[in-house]
């Protein structure tokens, strides 16, 4: 029985394997979250980056179950070999909030208006943990010194209506720390604050990560965020992971041509000045029964016949380089299909393409 | 903070006042004040009798009723016009003098000292059984909300809420007093405790329709609330549903059960009018009802101004718990 710990192969702290969600409503059924699987490993960063209706927070709330009631929910989460789905139904006690827990996006609307901050950080230390009244403050002072909470003694007795947008999002993060939890699941954490305080606090939160060994899935709409700090990068698309890779392969080697866009869609520090960005053309797919193609298509300008023709699948094995794209970009196939559109002036799936279409890898 | 007590002191003097002077003015112009005072020898013509012969005898009854009237006239300040008499009735109070009543020259402090106490403990029974009704029934509505309890919950309200207060207290008097006699029927004064025990009926028909919309208010609110990024916070902080509920969601989800606390106060005095009839319970409403009939006007002023001024106060503590429920109203 004596496991050989040098030759097994690790296992991954958070599996996740064919994730479903769906949201029935008025108008049909809402397939936010479409077969996602990935793993993530003890201590690592794996940054989930799409655009708003991507399915990537859905993908954290179904994590941490906070889906609503009606949610359809398929698939496999496993956690340190438990099921997620099986404890988070049996009302598991301990389990969220010690092992894993969230960050949300707004610390306007994340904290409870009438307590006070120090009360809502020692109230997971006093539920988990059984600390006392006095011990769990003393404890909540600590973490806001942890966090770099300026006259951290003061500010436990306040209210959060008292505190700037970063301040509380410093609170909403030692909350989610005060029981050490071995991962945590940031989303959008640095989206709703002042640009001036988003770098501190990402840089806050992968100090804090690599010091307490914890993993985290940092969810975001800015692949300029991933850059630098995750390990492993997934980009969602209409509820389906269309590309993923390690951050350096990601960022160097792109496939997808989706990802390529959003790289183009952020300003970078070594641009010229006044240089254009490149917008992705079109709006984001209706989740509400997609068509049975590629969802990108009509907003890619590698788009072929072929595009529409089902969705493609993603390719490889967990934890390699994967994509879902039948011409990838930085490819032959890719080249061949950019050029031929160029050449045609519009895609098959009707997009035109004016002047610069922006090169083709 | 020191303003905003200033600021509703200020408003409850001008709210006793301008309550006061309509409800002078109107007991005034509704009927003449002496009438209630001498009866029919309000109408009597002293002038045209003052006039006739002195040495007529026949006259002297009427002379010795005419001084009568004019003896009342004095007393009650009835020659004086009603601004005046008015303020003379708030001078009068100002120095612990509500006046008599008409109808058997008792002080009126001293009716209101007697009577008050058993309407206190009705309506403070009543928001007692409404509140401790309503606050586990709309927590648990909330919590499952749209479901088969929630849904039994809606109808049972509107039930309730349409019932008019004598309807259900006859059925509550008929169920559970006469036929299951679990509470008395009628009125005791005997022990605090038969006082209180007795009290539970009419309590109930007061407090139970008041429930109901407590109820209605409280599931919308939480419904709400239980949506806010907060409450998805303190789920992911891993703590269980209830105390999501009564240590989060429910303290920002009472103001409008607050807000309608406070107004329905004056309902509530209204609905004891009623409740106190059927029970026989000798308080304040009751004895509204029986000056209003007999234009005993002091003993109606005094209840009205009573009421005008609980009604002020109750909205001033109302006021006073929001900025407890919410901090963010302290600071503005």
């Amino acid at each position: 029985m004596a496991p050989d710990q040098t030759t097994a192969a690790p296992v991954p702290l958070l599996s996740v394997r064919d994730l479903h969600v769906r949201f029935p409503t008025e108008r049909g059924t809402v397939n936010a979250v479409n077969g996602v699987s990935f793993d993530l490993y003890e201590g690592k960063t794996l940054a989930i980056v799409g655009e708003s209706g991507s399915g990537k927070s859905v993908t954290a709330k179904t994590l941490m179950n906070l889906l609503p009631r009606s949610a359809l929910v398929s698939g496999d989460v496993t956690y340190a070999g438990q099921d997620v789905r099986a404890l988070a139904a049996a009302g598991t006690k301990h389990f969220f909030g010690v092992q894993m827990t969230m960050v949300f996006q707004d610390p306007m609307t994340s904290l409870n208006p009438v307590k006070r901050v120090g009360e809502q950080i020692a109230e997971t230390l006093r539920y988990h943990l059984g600390r006392s009244r006095s011990a769990a403050l003393e404890e909540a002072e600590d973490l806001l010194d942890a966090v770099g909470m300026p006259e951290p003694a003061r500010r436990v007795m306040q209210y959060p209506h008292e505190l700037s947008g970063g301040l509380r999002q410093r609170v909403v993060i030692a909350m989610a720390l005060a029981c050490q939890p071995r991962l945590l699941i940031a989303d959008e954490p640095t989206t709703a604050v002042d640009v001036t305080v988003q770098k501190h606090l990402l840089d806050l939160l992968d100090e804090l990560r690599r010091d307490r060994g914890m993993a985290m899935i940092l969810i975001t709409h800015d692949l300029g965020v991933a850059h630098g700090r995750a390990d492993d990068v997934a980009v969602m698309y209409a509820g389906r992971i269309v590309e993923t890779a390690d951050a350096r392969t990601l960022f160097v080697d792109m496939r997808h041509p989706y990802t390529e866009a959003l790289l183009r869609s952020i300003p970078r520090i070594d641009d010229p000045v006044h240089h254009r960005l490149d917008p992705i053309p079109g709006r984001p797919p209706e989740l509400i029964s997609p068509p049975d193609a590629c969802a990108f298509a009509p907003r890619c300008l590698y788009a072929q016949a072929d595009c529409l023709d089902g969705v493609p699948e993603l390719s490889g094995l967990v934890g390699l380089h994967r994509f879902a794209c039948l011409h990838p970009t930085g490819t032959e196939r890719g080249v061949a299909a950019a050029t031929a559109n160029r050449a045609a002036g519009v895609t098959v799936a009707g997009l035109p393409l004016t002047g610069d279409p922006g090169g083709a890898g | 903070m020191a303003r905003f007590f200033i600021r509703r002191l200020v408003l409850l003097v001008a709210v006793l006042f301008a309550v006061t002077f309509l409800g002078f003015s109107a007991m005034n112009f509704l009927g003449d004040p002496l009438f209630n005072v001498v009866g029919l020898m309000a109408e009597l013509d002293c002038e045209a009798i003052e006039a006739g012969s002195a040495e007529d005898p026949s006259l002297d009854r009427a002379r010795s009723d005419c001084e009568t009237v004019a003896e009342a006239r004095a007393t009650y300040h009835l020659d004086r016009p009603v601004p005046v008499r008015y303020l003379l009735w708030v001078g009068d109070m100002f120095t612990g003098d509500f006046g008599t009543s008409f109808q058997n020259d008792q002080p009126v402090a001293e009716i209101i000292r007697e009577k008050l106490p058993e309407t206190l403990i009705l309506l403070i029974m009543a928001q007692i059984v409404s509140l401790g009704v309503a606050i586990p029934w709309g927590v648990v509505a909330a919590y499952r909300a749209n479901r088969a309890f929630d849904r039994g919950s809606t109808v049972a309200s509107f039930g309730l809420l349409s019932i008019p207060n004598f309807a259900l207290g006859v059925v509550l008097l008929y169920l559970l007093s006469l036929r299951w006699q679990i509470f008395p029927s009628a009125y005791e004064s005997d022990s605090v405790v038969g006082l209180v025990f007795s009290m539970v009926l009419p309590a109930a028909t007061l407090g139970l329709p008041l429930a109901a919309s407590y109820q209605r208010l409280l599931r919308t609110d939480l419904i709400t609330t239980l949506q806010e990024d907060f409450v998805h916070m303190a789920r992911a902080k891993g703590l269980p549903p209830m105390r999501i509920m009564f240590r989060h969601a429910l303290r920002p989800s009472l103001f409008s059960v607050v807000t309608v606390f406070g107004v329905s106060t004056g309902a509530m005095i209204g609905g004891s009018l009623v409740v106190e009839q059927i029970f026989g319970i000798p308080g304040i409403g009751r004895e509204i009802v029986t000056a209003v009939v007999r234009d005993d006007f002091p003993v109606v002023l005094a209840i009205v101004m009573l009421v005008a001024c609980t009604f002020v106060i109750i909205n001033f503590v109302v006021d006073l718990f929001y900025s407890w429920l919410d901090p963010r109203v302290r600071a503005r």
